[in-house]
């Protein structure tokens, strides 16, 4: 691979995981970005809402002190700019980690945007002005997406705002009206009602996270855990009649055209001073002549692929958000997809296997998923067997008073495989490894049960759902 | 708390899933509708009530909220068809009116019934008292 060029265009987790490998095989390569390294990923997305997440938690913790037995007789109030500044910092460490990861690698790293002039040379238009052209002998395509946003009211970037600009707000609003109950939603929806701002959700679909994946017991536990902390969640909805007046945006909450419920619901007038529009995300595959290099977008931007991640131009390589919601708008996918395709670079081509993909939402409690919900394994024809354990039953739960959560298992009633976890509860998203990993090497419920789970801990609420499920099974043969 | 102790007032009907039920007054079709004293004393301390809206309606034996102690996390399930009039409100603060008291200000909703006849499906006082072991 020595001197072989390899341009990548973005330098999102898909990017730069896709450039260090390349640039430890052999590879001369070029990473552009247009906007900071990291991507949505780092700049505008996991790692900023995580970090100020971590804020509204510890505000959290401060508000439940006395409930600890630790006496405080001060104010305790969220101060948004140290927040902010807070988030800012932890994204520029990490932004200097990749700079420097970079540097050591001899990955050149370009402030840029790049277009493809024909299927080999892409002219990267850095953000100075000044240009050039590289010849690459394979390029990868990481460029990602961005916010979308309504088409009759655009971002203002003060009254109806996008998730990038929540996360850079200098204002706590006072009442914040969320469109679309997705993860970006949900996770922001948790955020702001820590800070104090009064928080309504709209969602088209017939529950929170309408994603296939999530179980539908994940979606009602979190719908609960909003409602306690009085946020109003309309499902089945939709938000028609936007207009902005001053600083106010006002609508009407109408049924969805998407789910129409058996009884028509009543109109709702709704007015805050913040309209969060968390719809879904565009691709970023227009003006850099993906005509020119032969590569193909299906009717709404995304790039496609095949199975070995390779655009219909033999050497050109699509990988991340920018696929689209058909497959895995995820990081850690994006970044298993760079490597994949440097893989398929040095060795023999082999499909991207997405069979088993974490999810980790970060609502409050957190949710883990892996595997399938218990409707897509009835969907795939399994006959399953499901056990959930209310995570308040074990001692880690109660000791740290966070006693909302559950642990589910979908099982295949017949041999015991364990085909979906999904965990709702603290730390939900840390201990769901070990679920990956069983799932993913076809283990039964019975690996489970015969692995010591350190106790007291938050990884036992899995053991103990496989226990009771393995007694159950027990008690019934 | 003892057998005596707990309290099953007389006039009120119930479901084996310890709730119940009264009527406003004689000619009302709403009837206000909590949990027994029986069950909050099984569940103890309880944490939250989850309700659900005015406006929604229910069928007999559905699933319309739950109760959640400190140990445990119980569906409630609506003793009669109808719509919900009223939720008390009181009990997002103060969950725990349901222990202090189950029948009077820890009531959980008020429900317009479909059919007034459906309260005759549902156990007495004496009924009740019997399940649970009087």
């Amino acid at each position: 691979m020595e001197n072989e060029k390899l341009v990548i265009l973005g330098g999102g987790p898909g990017g730069y995981s896709a450039a260090f490998s390349a640039a430890r095989k052999g590879f001369d390569v070029t990473l552009v970005e247009q906007n900071k390294v990291g991507g949505t990923c780092l700049n505008a997305g996991c790692v900023p809402t995580k970090t100020i997440k971590a804020s509204t938690e510890a505000l959290q913790v401060a508000k439940r002190m006395r409930e600890f037995g630790v006496d405080f007789d001060g104010n305790i109030q969220p101060n948004i700019e140290a927040i902010i500044n807070r988030k800012s910092k932890v994204c520029s460490t990490l932004r200097g980690g990749l700079e420097k990861t970079c540097k050591q690698l001899g990955v050149t790293f370009v402030n840029g945007r790049g277009k493809f002039l024909d299927n080999r040379t892409v002219e990267i238009t850095r953000v100075d002005g000044t240009k050039h052209q590289i010849e690459a002998d394979k390029i990868i395509i990481a460029t990602g997406t961005r916010t979308l946003q309504l088409p009759d009211l655009p971002f203002d970037h003060a009254c109806v705002i996008s998730s990038d600009d929540a996360l850079e707000i200098t204002r706590i609003p006072e009442e914040m009206i969320i469109l679309g109950g997705g993860v970006i939603g949900c996770e922001l929806a948790g955020i702001f009602c820590e800070l104090g701002t009064k928080v309504t959700i709209v969602e088209g679909q017939n529950r929170l996270l309408p994603i296939p994946g999530i179980d539908e017991s994940i979606s009602a536990l979190l719908l609960k855990e909003l409602k306690k902390k009085k946020v109003k969640v309309y499902l089945n909805r939709t938000l028609e009649e936007l207009i902005v007046q001053g600083n106010q945006a006002s609508c009407t909450v109408k049924d969805s055209p998407f789910n129409p419920p058996a009884k028509q619901g009543k109109d709702i007038q709704l007015s805050a001073d913040t309209l969060l529009v968390t719809i879904g995300r565009a691709p970023n595959s227009e003006n850099m002549g993906l005509d020119k290099a032969g590569v193909t977008i299906d009717e709404r931007g995304w790039i496609k692929v095949n199975q070995y991640l390779e655009t219909v131009t033999s050497g050109i390589y699509a990988i991340g958000d920018v696929l689209g919601p058909h497959r895995y708008m995820l990081a850690h996918v994006a970044t298993m997809e760079g490597l994949h395709v440097i893989e398929e670079l040095t060795k023999n081509k082999q499909k991207m296997d997405y069979r088993v993909v974490p999810s980790a939402i970060f609502t409050s409690p957190e949710i883990g998923c892996v595997g399938l919900s218990e409707n897509e394994a009835k969907l795939a024809g399994f006959d399953t067997e499901t056990e959930t354990l209310p995570m308040r039953v074990l001692g880690k739960s109660q000791a740290m008073g966070e006693l909302s959560g559950l642990c589910k298992i979908v099982a295949d009633k017949e041999s015991g495989e364990v085909l979906g976890i999904h965990i709702a509860s603290a730390h939900a998203t840390d201990i769901l490894a070990e679920s990956t990993l069983v799932i993913k090497e076809k283990l039964s419920i019975d690996s489970l049960v015969n692995t010591i789970h350190a106790h007291p801990t938050l990884a036992e609420g899995i053991f103990e759902a496989a226990l009771a499920m393995k007694e159950r099974r027990n008690n019934n043969e | 708390m003892s057998k005596k102790e707990l309290q099953v007032p007389e006039n009120n009907f119930y479901t084996e899933e310890h709730i119940w039920v009264q009527q406003l007054d004689e000619k009302s079709s709403i009837f206000l509708v909590g949990i027994t004293d029986y069950a909050q004393n099984q569940l103890n301390e309880i944490i939250f009530v989850g309700t659900p809206d005015v406006g929604d309606t229910f069928d007999a034996n559905e699933s319309f909220g739950d109760v959640e102690s400190l140990k445990a996390v119980n569906e409630l399930y609506m003793p009669v068809s109808g719509e919900i009039k009223a939720v008390n409100e009181e009990l997002e603060d103060t969950p725990n009116l349901v222990n202090q008291s189950p029948y009077g200000s820890g009531w959980i909703l008020q429900i317009e019934i479909d059919e007034l006849t459906s309260i005759q499906n549902l156990l007495s006082a004496s009924d009740y008292i019997e399940l649970t072991g009087g």
